[in-house]
């Protein structure tokens, strides 16, 4: 039997699929880019329908309790790693950002 | 003052003071760079009036990316030596000329503000815990850290040039002195303070002593 958390799990993913559907349809994502993330939300509706299946990886080869807790312990390293990549994506764009702006006022200057 | 001393000054929104400060400043040399940082009013306009040098950021970048801009543009027109001061009114252009005499004797002349009554006590306490962290950290023992009237030669520039772009540059280029063991002359100045202060805030002060321990542990 389905329950409730799973729906929602089920609906957020393919909600998120949708979206990157979009992004990709108005070229914001490359065709890679589009893949890579299909690919994540399809494994997350299907980790959603099936929690079970991942019973081999976290009780027989992690040895961890309960499924929620290696998706809470994934989800956390996953937004570590999102907010590094982010932080070095700003910290290189405002470099150029800057780098630009100074160039701008040199070249310019009365 | 030298024929090839440049006056540089960062602005941002400084239309009621630039006006004054450069009719001042101008009685010392003509050679002047105002750097408009982004301002949202008529700075570069009152600057361009008073037919100086002006360059313009289009957006706000910090006074560190500010003066940098207007360093290395007196250096691609032949600066050999430059004074900084801030566009507020808060640094006496009067004091150039000692600063000058100062700089023959050595790499960089840093002003420092009296601690009087005249300096806000935030301001006193925070300027003291950032010169004490200052000494620990790095070995020098300057009076005032954050006093933004400085002059220095332009080989001495080429080794403190900061990556700062905020208020953290103060501090960043005397980590930089210490560390290129440049030679350093101090020189009292008189500090006004207006009643609409827009410099280095708490906040600020707390950055730059997290800087300055990042700094000191890269090297």
């Amino acid at each position: 039997m389905i329950i409730g958390i799973q729906i929602f799990g089920i609906l957020f993913g393919l909600f998120m699929l949708y979206l990157t559907y979009l992004y990709q349809k108005k070229r914001q994502l490359t065709t890679r880019e589009w893949g890579f993330w299909s690919v994540l939300w399809i494994f997350f509706i299907i980790l959603s329908l099936i929690p079970s299946s991942l019973d081999f990886l976290v009780k027989d080869i992690l040895q961890m309790g309960r499924t929620l807790d290696f998706l809470i312990v994934i989800g956390f390293m996953f937004l570590i790693g999102i907010s590094f990549y982010n932080y070095s994506i700003v910290r290189r764009t405002e470099k150029r950002v800057e780098e630009i702006v100074r160039k701008l006022a040199i070249r310019n200057g009365r | 003052m030298s024929a090839d001393s440049w006056v540089i000054i960062p602005a941002h929104n400084e239309a009621q003071n630039i006006g004054k400060v450069l009719d001042k400043v101008k009685k010392y040399t003509s050679k002047i760079v105002v750097v408009d940082d982004g301002s949202s009013d008529s700075t570069m306009d009152v600057a361009l009036s008073r037919k100086v040098h002006v360059l313009r950021h289009i957006i706000n970048l910090g006074k560190g990316a500010t003066l940098k801009t207007g360093c290395d543009f007196a250096l691609s027109k032949g600066a050999k030596s430059i004074i900084v001061l801030d566009a507020d009114g808060q640094h006496d252009p009067k004091e150039i000329p000692s600063f000058q005499k100062k700089l023959s004797r050595a790499d960089i002349v840093l002003g420092y503000r009296k601690m009087n009554d005249n300096m806000p006590w935030i301001f006193r306490f925070g300027n003291s815990f950032i010169n004490w962290t200052t000494k620990l950290l790095f070995g020098i023992n300057v009076k005032d850290t954050q006093c933004g009237f400085r002059a220095f030669t332009s080989l001495a520039y080429k080794r403190i040039r900061w990556n700062s772009t905020d208020y953290s540059m103060e501090s960043e280029m005397i980590a930089r002195i210490g560390k290129s063991k440049l030679k350093y002359l101090e020189s009292p100045i008189e500090t006004i303070y207006a009643d609409t202060y827009k410099g280095t805030t708490v906040l600020d002060g707390i950055k730059i002593v997290f800087n300055m321990l990042i700094w000191r542990l890269r090297e």
